[in-house]
């Protein structure tokens, strides 16, 4: 019998510089490495509508390039290569699902926070989104209780 | 063009799709929570949820880059302020507002609202056009022959009025069967009898001759759009 | 135009005065706030069509006041009531500071009842404490 985890091969991860998304960014590279597979670390730049979609935005790019870098250092440590890939959209959670159908990827791995402000697990309106509209497999990578900050 | 669409009802749903397909960058926004959402699920992150009368929110929104705003909510009070406001602090090149009461075109153009729409105005239209007052209502196709019978009022400065039927030049393969006058008496027309105004008039004609025949009976009688009566085909 | 607590309240004191008054509001269950010895007229309808405005005399009056809790609806009335009855004095409550500015702007006489409550607040917090009695 096979599992849909063990035959992922090219998997999505967001990343966005918090440590939750390193984490997630981490598991995709294990579990594509079994499989031979490919891993994409996307990071959006989101625009204001107060400008155009193509409006130049050096200083958030080059956050993007930092964090894309950092990326790539995780990977490197696991002995894996990741393909970066900075996009810059209205909407963070439209512009993942909207890659992930592009690229047509058998997983999005996604790291959220532990956070609970209201009593309950929040996870982002961007969690939120991918979740319910990206039609691959989501696999939730959940930071540890008290454990790590951005 | 970037363009904004306040209200994500049918009509501002619809119009953002088209203006999509046209290549225009657009952003439809909606403040009820739930058609906000269910917009979002079908356009994507085109839409915003949000009060487009609210200053910040349409600062937000880049009103202060947009070449069009489009109102289309059902509240005219609320197009009218999305418009306003558009044009007086964010300088908005073009406003174009939905109406739903017709008669509050005039209000919107005093206050410099550039356009209006109305779909109740364009229904009256269309159902005025298809009343008898307007010319030539073809009644029937006649099998075979290309004929057919159409009915027509005669217009108050139409050029036959006071004409007896034997001086009008009519298309060829075309004649006035029958007139029926303002108190609904029909009479078979002689030579010799005098259309008057508001009659109506049933005519055979040929398909082809359909336009002729309505402009011979239509046309003003001095600037008609079809010039004077007498030129016609002499 | 708008018979909320403003409003009737307003209707009341003009109508004390000895004024004519005319009361408009969509809701008929709204004119319960007038009280009974209101002496002016009520009339059922919105302030936004031409032809009720025309119906209950706007294009006599000396003043019009629209007083409905929205904005826009007023905004609207008061445009109305002013480019095309041509009533010499309209006022017309808009709660929205940022749209009161703007319509301010634009040449209407506007009242915002949050910025002038603000204002009020403020003003108290900085007098003197008033020892006793003093409502204001």
């Amino acid at each position: 019998m096979e599992f849909g985890t063990t035959l992922l091969k090219t998997i999505l991860v967001p990343v966005d510089g918090s440590h939750a998304s390193m984490d997630a960014l981490a598991l995709a590279c294990l579990l594509a490495k079994r499989n031979k597979g490919k891993v994409y670390a996307v990071y959006v730049i989101e625009v204001a509508r107060t400008l155009p979609l193509d409006a130049g935005l050096n200083p958030e790019a080059q956050e993007g390039e930092k964090i894309l870098a950092r990326a790539d250092e995780v990977a490197d440590s696991l002995d894996y290569a990741v393909t970066g890939e900075l996009l810059q959209a209205r909407d963070a959670g439209h512009a993942i699902v909207d890659e992930a159908i592009e690229r047509d990827v058998d997983a999005i791995v996604v790291g959220i926070e532990y956070r609970r402000p209201l009593g309950e697990l929040q996870m982002g309106l961007t969690a939120q989104y991918m979740l319910r509209n990206v039609p691959c497999q989501v696999i939730i990578c959940r930071s540890a209780a008290g454990g790590g900050g951005a | 063009m970037y363009i904004i669409v306040v209200g994500g009802g049918k009509v501002g749903y619809y119009l953002a799709k088209e203006l999509v397909e046209e290549g225009h960058e657009v952003l439809v926004m909606e403040k009820d929570p739930v058609k906000a959402e269910r917009i979002a699920e079908e356009l994507g992150d085109i839409s915003l949820r949000g009060d487009g009368c609210e200053a910040s929110i349409m600062e937000m929104a880049g009103f202060g880059r947009a070449d069009m705003v489009i109102a289309v909510t059902g509240d005219d009070e609320d197009n009218l302020v999305v418009c306003q406001v558009a044009k007086a602090k964010f300088n908005v090149p073009r406003a174009v507002a939905r109406i739903n009461n017709p008669k509050n075109e005039e209000i919107f153009k005093k206050l410099g609202i550039d356009t209006t729409v109305s779909a109740t105005a364009a229904i009256l239209a269309q159902i005025e056009q298809e009343l008898p007052t307007h010319p030539l209502i073809p009644l029937l196709t006649l099998k075979g022959g290309g004929l057919e019978i159409v009915e027509v009022k005669v217009p108050e400065n139409s050029a036959v009025v006071g004409k007896r039927i034997s001086d009008i030049l009519l298309p060829q393969q075309s004649l006035i069967a029958l007139i029926v006058d303002e108190d609904g008496v029909p009479r078979v027309p002689k030579s010799d009898t005098v259309v008057r105004a508001g009659d109506e008039l049933m005519a055979v004609t040929r398909t082809e001759n359909e336009d002729a025949l309505r402009s011979v009976l239509t046309a003003h009688a001095t600037f008609g759009p079809y010039g004077p009566i007498d030129s016609q085909g002499r | 135009m708008g018979c909320g607590r403003v409003g009737a309240d307003l209707a009341a004191t003009l109508d004390q005065e000895g004024h004519e008054v005319t009361v408009l509001d969509a809701n008929p269950d709204a004119f319960r706030r007038l009280r009974p010895e209101f002496g002016g007229q009520r009339h059922v309808g919105t302030g936004i069509d031409q032809d009720v405005l025309a119906r209950i005399g706007v294009g006599e009056a000396d003043a019009f006041v629209a007083v409905t809790q929205g904005d826009n609806r007023n905004v609207m009335a008061a445009q109305m009531a002013k480019h095309i009855f041509g009533v010499p004095r309209v006022v017309c409550r808009i709660y929205d500071p940022i749209r009161e500015e703007i319509y301010h702007g634009l040449g209407l006489e506007t009242i915002s009842p949050t910025k002038v409550g603000a204002r009020l607040i403020k003003e108290a917090l900085e007098r003197e404490p008033v020892t006793r009695g003093g409502g204001e």
